[in-house]
């Protein structure tokens, strides 16, 4: 009895160190679900959406030449990352989206491995929200949220992520050009 | 003898005119019959255009090899035309991105897909991994006209696509069906 006891004991202890293991090979994941702001689309005036996956983010820096300056630049901007993703819709009228759409994406971006690097309000220009999640000191991804209101966007990069080098991606691979200085991307004149 | 000859040149007949078949999944069929079954419009092949004029990328590329470098691997070029047809649906956008979505599922990966419901305009980029080479699949969408495009590209060509993904459906499809 004690030894099915301690059988069991042991198993259980198995699956907790199981659960909590892909607990944080989740947590570590910086890809955020949007796909609950589809239902957007049909209210929407224009809508994007890009998916650029691992696989085809390791083809492009593969086989962007490393002698061409151009291509070398794009192959050392996109070299190492995981994914971007970009999901926009522009709408005619205020009020097509929610409270409840902008904390649809919030809520994933709380957990303790993402910080809210820039938060911008403005009336006038819209706002900005950008997330970094940091694992083992390292940026694993970013999330930048914008809207106005007539417009709401996620873009998400998932991967080890240069700072440096971000506004570089903007215009590139369907990022779109936010014109965001990003924290230790300013540039000294 | 004759009886022997006739056979054969039926069967030869057949084989030239029956279309080859497309495996399940392979995109571009069930694509252009989704397109025909959603909006209730019909195809044109490429052989009446040609006969119109216009000259695609498949007629093309078959004979290139001279300096113009073509975006599509020789050969590899699909395309099927919704010219002067109605392309307004009630069901709308979102249930047709959703059914292509469904259509594609099993071997294609969305790459971009961009919709104007003002403008009545859908675009919509699918991948394909197809060993050494890359298939793409361009799918636009007007009020009067529609176009589905599936080409094969080189890894390094796509490549340098990737950089510009909205631009990539106009850049393929202008290449595949282009005056020449």
């Amino acid at each position: 009895m004690k030894l099915l006891t301690n059988t069991t004991l042991k198993a259980a202890l198995l699956v907790l160190l199981t659960i909590a293991a892909t607990a944080s090979v989740r947590a570590q994941d910086a890809r955020i679900q949007t796909s609950q702001l589809d239902a957007l689309a049909a209210k929407a005036s224009e809508t994007v959406d890009v998916n650029i996956d691992e696989s085809l983010m390791q083809m492009t820096a593969r086989f962007l030449s490393s002698k061409d300056p151009d291509e070398a630049k794009v192959k050392a901007l996109v070299n190492g990352l995981k994914g971007i993703y970009v999901k926009s819709f522009e709408f005619e009228s205020e009020g097509q989206y929610s409270a409840a759409d902008l904390e649809s994406i919030r809520v994933q971006l709380r957990g303790s491995a993402w910080s809210k690097v820039v938060n911008i309000n403005s009336k006038k220009e819209g706002s900005i929200e950008v997330y970094l999640m940091h694992v083992a000191g390292n940026i694993n991804g970013l999330a930048v949220l914008a809207f106005e209101p007539k417009e709401i966007m996620v873009v998400n990069i998932v991967g080890p992520v240069d700072l440096e080098k971000l506004s570089d991606l903007e215009g590139n691979f369907g990022v779109p050009v936010l014109g965001i200085e990003y924290p230790r991307a300013k540039r000294k004149n | 003898m004759k009886q022997a000859i006739a056979s054969m040149l039926i069967v030869v007949g057949l084989m030239v005119t029956t279309p080859p078949a497309q495996a399940k999944g392979e995109g571009f069929n069930e694509v252009v019959k989704l397109i025909e079954q959603f909006y209730h419009v019909k195809h044109q092949g490429v052989p009446l255009l040609a006969r119109a004029g216009i000259k695609t990328a498949t007629t093309v590329a078959r004979i290139s090899g001279g300096p113009r470098r073509q975006i599509a691997e020789a050969g590899s070029v699909k395309v099927a035309y919704f010219e002067d047809q109605d392309f307004r649906s009630v069901a709308g956008y979102p249930q047709f991105k959703a059914q292509m979505g469904t259509a594609l599922a099993t071997n294609w990966s969305p790459l971009i897909q961009v919709a104007s419901p003002k403008e009545q305009e859908q675009t919509y980029i699918y991948l394909q991994d197809a060993g050494e080479k890359f298939k793409v699949l361009v799918v636009t969408v007007e009020p009067r006209d529609a176009c589905v495009v599936q080409v094969t590209l080189s890894p390094q060509t796509l490549a340098k696509l990737m950089q510009t993904p909205d631009e990539m459906g106009n850049l393929i499809t202008t290449d595949a069906t282009k005056d020449e």
